[in-house]
Order: C-alpha cells, then sequence, then structure tokens
C-alpha cells in the first residue's frame, strides 16, 4: 500500500486532468442530448482548440502583447471562436444533412472530418508534425501541505476548469439559450412548438461544446508544457468515454465521469506495480464495465443505443 | 359560418403519408373567440389535423390561413410566434424540469433577455425572470391554487390531473390566439375530467378572445365545452354543426357504432 500523501497527491492529479477530460465530455454529451448523435470529431476540435490557442499566443507575443495580463483571456477567446465556428461548421456538414439517415452515416462523417482535422493541422501548421511546446503562462512555483505538493500553475488550471463548468452549468440553468437547449433535449418537437428555433438551438449547442474543448485543449497545452497533432484522439477517446460513464446526454453525469476517469488514471498508477504504464488499460477497462453493466451511466436516461 | 372573416381558415388540407391519405381534402374554420370540437374514431386524421397547423407535418394540398396568413413553409417555431399553442395527447411535458421550467418554456418566444444580459445587466434579466415567475403563478393559481407553491417542484412528482394543467399553462403562457388541445381527458377518470372541463370554463372566462379547437373521445367534455363540433372519418370531414346535430347524424353514427348497426 502506497503511503497516504501519494494517494492524495495522486487523487489530486487526477482531479487536475479530470478536470479537463470532463469539459471535452460536456461537449460530447451536449451533442448527444439535443441531436442523439455522437460527434467522433470532437477530440480533434479539442486538439484544434491547442493549436487554435498556441497560434493566439504566438501572434499576442509578435505584437507586444505576450506578456501582458490579456494574454490569456484573449488565447481562450481566440481558441473558443475558432473552435466555437468550426464545430457549428461540422454539425451543419456532417450532421444536419444527415438526420433521419442511419446514425452509422453521422458516426463516419464525423469520424471523417477529425481525420481532415487531424491531418489539416499536420500538413498545414508549420511543422506540424513535431509536438509544439505550449508557453508558460501560468504563475510557476508552489508549496506543500500535508506532504502534498501544490503547483499554483495546477490550481490555476484547476480554477480556470472549474469556471468554464459553472459557467456553461449557469447558462444552461439560467439563459433563454440554455433553456431551448435543455427544451431541445427532452422533445425537440414540443420545443419548436412553444417557439424553440430548432436550427438556431442546436448551432447554439455545437459553440458552446466546441468552446469547451478549445478551453480543454488550451489547459492540456499549459499542463503538458506541449501540444501535438495527434492529441485528439485519446482526448476525444477519453472525452467520450466520460461522457459514457456519466450517462450520455446529461451534464453533470459528464462532469462526473471526467473526474472519475482522472482520478481513476492516476491512482491506478500510484496502487498498482508498473501502474503508470497501466493506467489507460486500467481505466478503460473501468469503462468497459460500465459499458456491460451499467450502459446508461451513472445518471445516464437514453442507452447508447444509437452507434 | 363564413370563412371571410375566421381565425383560421382551413381549405381543401390533404396530408400523405406515402401511399396512406391521413387527411383528404379537409375543411375547417375557427372564428375568433370560438370553441371548436373534434371528433372522430381513432386514426381519423384528428391529430394529424393538429400536426399539420403546427407545421410538424407538411402538406401535400390546400392551405391553412391563420389571422390572414399562409402557413405554407413555415418552420414550426415560425408558426407558434404567431399565435398558435397546443397540447399533446400523450403529455410532453418535461418531466425532469420543475413546473416554471416547464411553463418558462411556452414563454420562450417571448423572452427578450439573451446572453449578454445574463452576464452584463443582471437586473434586466432578473426583472424579466420575475416577470415571468408571475405570469406562470398567475396561470397556475386559475386551476388550482396550490400549483404555484409546487413551481419548483419537478413536474414527474404531480398527479396527472396537475400535471395537464401545466401544460395548459404552458400552451397559454406563449399569450396565443390559437390553442389546439389534443384529448386532454385521456387517462383521466371521471371525476379528474369534470374538473378538466371546470379548468376549460375557467379558460374561456379569463381568456374570451381566445380560440380552441378540442379533440376529444369523451362526448360530455365535447357537448359541454365546444359551440360548434366538426366530426372526421378515414381522413375526411363526415359532419359539422351543433353537438346534438352532428351526434344524431347518420355517418358520425355509424363511424362511431359500426355501420351494421346503424344500417340495420
Amino acid at each position: 500500500m502506497p503511503p497516504l500523501e501519494l494517494l492524495l497527491q495522486q487523487a489530486l492529479n487526477g482531479v487536475m486532468l479530470g478536470v479537463m477530460y470532463a469539459l471535452v465530455a460536456v461537449g460530447f454529451t451536449l451533442f448527444f442530448g439535443v441531436l442523439d448523435v455522437i460527434h467522433f470529431a470532437h477530440g480533434d476540435i479539442f486538439m484544434l482548440g491547442a493549436f487554435a490557442g498556441l497560434t493566439a499566443l504566438v501572434g499576442l507575443k509578435a505584437a507586444g502583447l505576450g506578456g501582458s495580463l490579456l494574454a490569456l483571456p484573449l488565447t481562450f477567446a481566440a481558441a473558443i471562436l475558432v473552435t466555437g465556428v468550426v464545430g457549428v461548421a461540422a454539425e451543419r456538414v456532417c450532421v444536419k444533412p444527415l438526420a433521419g439517415t442511419s446514425p452509422l452515416m453521422t458516426l463516419l462523417a464525423t469520424l471523417s472530418l477529425g481525420l481532415v482535422i487531424r491531418e489539416s493541422v499536420l500538413i498545414f501548421y508549420p511543422r506540424g508534425a513535431d509536438p509544439k511546446p505550449f508557453p508558460q503562462l501560468l504563475p510557476q512555483g508552489g508549496f506543500e501541505a500535508g506532504g502534498v505538493a501544490i503547483r499554483y500553475e495546477n490550481l490555476a488550471i484547476l480554477g480556470i476548469g472549474l469556471a468554464a463548468m459553472v459557467a456553461v452549468d449557469r447558462v444552461i440553468k439560467g439563459t433563454k439559450m440554455g433553456a431551448a437547449i435543455r427544451a431541445v433535449a427532452q422533445d425537440p418537437e414540443a420545443a419548436q412548438m412553444m417557439g424553440v428555433n430548432l436550427d438556431r438551438t442546436v448551432d447554439a449547442t455545437f459553440f458552446l461544446g466546441s468552446g469547451l474543448a478549445a478551453v480543454a485543449g488550451i489547459l492540456s497545452g499549459l499542463y503538458y508544457s506541449e501540444i501535438h497533432f495527434i492529441m485528439g484522439i485519446t482526448g476525444g477517446v477519453i472525452g467520450f468515454s466520460a461522457a459514457a460513464i456519466g450517462g450520455l446526454g446529461n451534464v453533470y453525469g459528464a462532469i462526473v465521469g471526467g473526474l472519475l476517469f482522472g482520478v481513476l488514471q492516476t491512482t491506478a498508477a500510484a496502487l498498482i506495480p508498473r501502474g503508470s504504464e497501466f493506467r489507460d488499460v486500467v481505466a478503460f477497462a473501468v469503462v468497459m464495465l460500465f459499458l456491460v453493466f451499467k450502459p446508461s451511466g451513472i445518471f445516464g436516461e437514453k442507452s447508447v443505443e444509437r452507434v | 359560418m363564413s370563412a371571410a372573416g375566421a381565425l383560421l381558415d382551413v381549405r381543401g388540407l390533404t396530408v400523405r403519408f406515402g401511399g396512406l391519405v391521413a387527411l383528404d381534402g379537409v375543411d375547417v374554420a375557427v372564428a375568433e373567440g370560438e370553441t371548436v370540437g373534434v371528433i372522430g374514431p381513432n386514426g381519423s386524421g384528428k391529430t394529424t389535423l393538429f400536426n399539420a397547423l403546427t407545421g410538424l407535418y407538411a402538406p401535400a394540398g390546400g392551405e391553412i390561413v391563420f389571422r390572414g396568413r399562409r402557413l405554407a413553409g413555415l418552420e414550426a417555431h415560425a408558426i407558434a410566434r404567431l399565435g398558435i399553442a397546443r397540447t399533446f395527447q400523450a403529455s410532453r411535458l418535461c418531466l425532469d424540469l420543475s413546473v416554471f421550467d416547464n411553463i418558462l418554456i411556452g414563454m420562450h418566444a417571448g423572452r427578450r433577455t439573451g446572453l449578454v444580459d445574463f452576464v452584463v445587466r443582471r437586473r434586466r434579466f432578473l426583472g424579466e425572470i420575475r416577470a415571468a415567475l408571475e405570469r406562470a403563478s398567475h396561470l397556475l393559481a386559475l386551476f388550482n391554487r396550490d400549483l404555484p407553491s409546487r413551481g419548483f417542484e419537478r413536474v414527474g412528482q404531480l398527479p396527472q390531473i396537475d400535471r395537464r394543467r401545466v401544460e395548459i399553462c404552458r400552451a397559454l403562457a406563449a399569450a396565443p390566439t390559437l390553442l389546439l388541445l389534443d384529448e386532454p381527458s385521456a387517462g383521466m377518470n371521471p371525476e379528474e375530467t369534470a374538473e378538466l372541463m371546470r379548468d376549460l370554463r375557467i379558460v374561456r372566462e379569463e381568456m374570451p378572445g381566445l380560440s380552441v379547437v378540442i379533440i376529444e373521445h369523451d362526448m360530455f367534455v365535447i357537448e359541454g365545452v365546444s359551440q360548434r363540433v366538426v366530426a372526421f372519418n378515414y381522413g375526411r370531414k363526415i359532419a359539422e354543426g351543433s353537438f346534438a346535430a352532428v351526434a344524431a347524424h347518420g355517418e358520425v353514427r355509424a363511424a362511431y357504432l359500426g355501420t351494421e348497426a346503424v344500417g340495420a
């Protein structure tokens, strides 16, 4: 049994990772909620968000704003805008025209789109095949509490991630757009007959979900100090798994699923001999157990019959 | 009645599903403030009429004119915003959401504050929400004085009759000029049905200008609330007039009792 401090440390690291996973998972679950689709390009939208953030940072540095307090918010805003627009475009090209056909068609279309996004970054981004160092924007250093090392940078990442989740919760629960999203998720036909514009609500949902993926992408860059064009593959699978564990269609389920996945990964690394090599094996084994014994997820009502 | 001054004027409406003709050249007109009952056996096209009126189905022929405007080609949400609201035969409330949330969705088109107000103009935003909750409470209290205090409970926790009331309130929340009620007494026992009839009379008294079209199997409800009755069979209108006249109509009796009973 490893010392308690190590477990605590790993749990904390797990929550960190989990926040990023959760942000990706919320997108999956929102898309499934409103349109009953699984958007398999979403992982690559997450990657695109990281690259858009990096590009914005490079541009800001060139403009002499690299070190300013504005750098971080502007980076997030630019990346959210890029992924939001690409996300809405993805929905209009790969999802909406295929409504009414087999869900497999949407699966194929979004998988293909993910490939297009990934290859585009590889080909068109300067030296796109290489991992890109991500600038350190957050305060370095840290402190120790009860044998657990806490870095300021990690606290900031955690704070930004949690703030994004709270913002989503408020938007969904409080705003007119949020009411439309919830109504469409429950019953699109009835929602339309209450005056809800379906197309606009679906656009808003994809903008929101894709924007969250950009936040996750930048946080991932800040955490690992590096981004890579293939990061969306694992990021997407983990985000989707987290959404499935939590119950597809349930936003809070996606958040819990993301946190659970992160903590599973890191505690597995601490509890099992050579665990860090097996962390994904353990986490995905748990995903499979969920799919077998609780296919609708922790909070899920809709079953995953579509794909 | 003359169709010229009608709030709703449906002419020659035809709806097809593949080879099946669900509605076959139907004419229906509804005047302002009038309540029209729609009867007919299952599958006779009653709900299809509602679905065509609300933009869910695209008609294969004929036209729908509402407040002088042709509805052809309008999307469902645009038709709702023109002032047509409806309830559904099987309740389509969001059972996981609160009573107030459900009614707020009914007010959706009327909400003016957006994301910007939510973030920076809180007072404006909260003012709108407060006004909406007051209106929702007012509507709920019309039917059941205890309902407003249960506004933050999940709809799924309410009894059947109150759920139906919430659904009617959700439809009324949009301040419609035409209310379509699809078999509101479905699944109710006689006591609940009596309460429903009382509720519908309250709607009539509180909103005298509102036009109502009600689909019902319960003939007591139809007789009690409608000023005019339209009978459907196999997608065609077979009779129209007062309840007594339609109930006595040979084809209507045949449709309900079977041809042998009448032909014998």
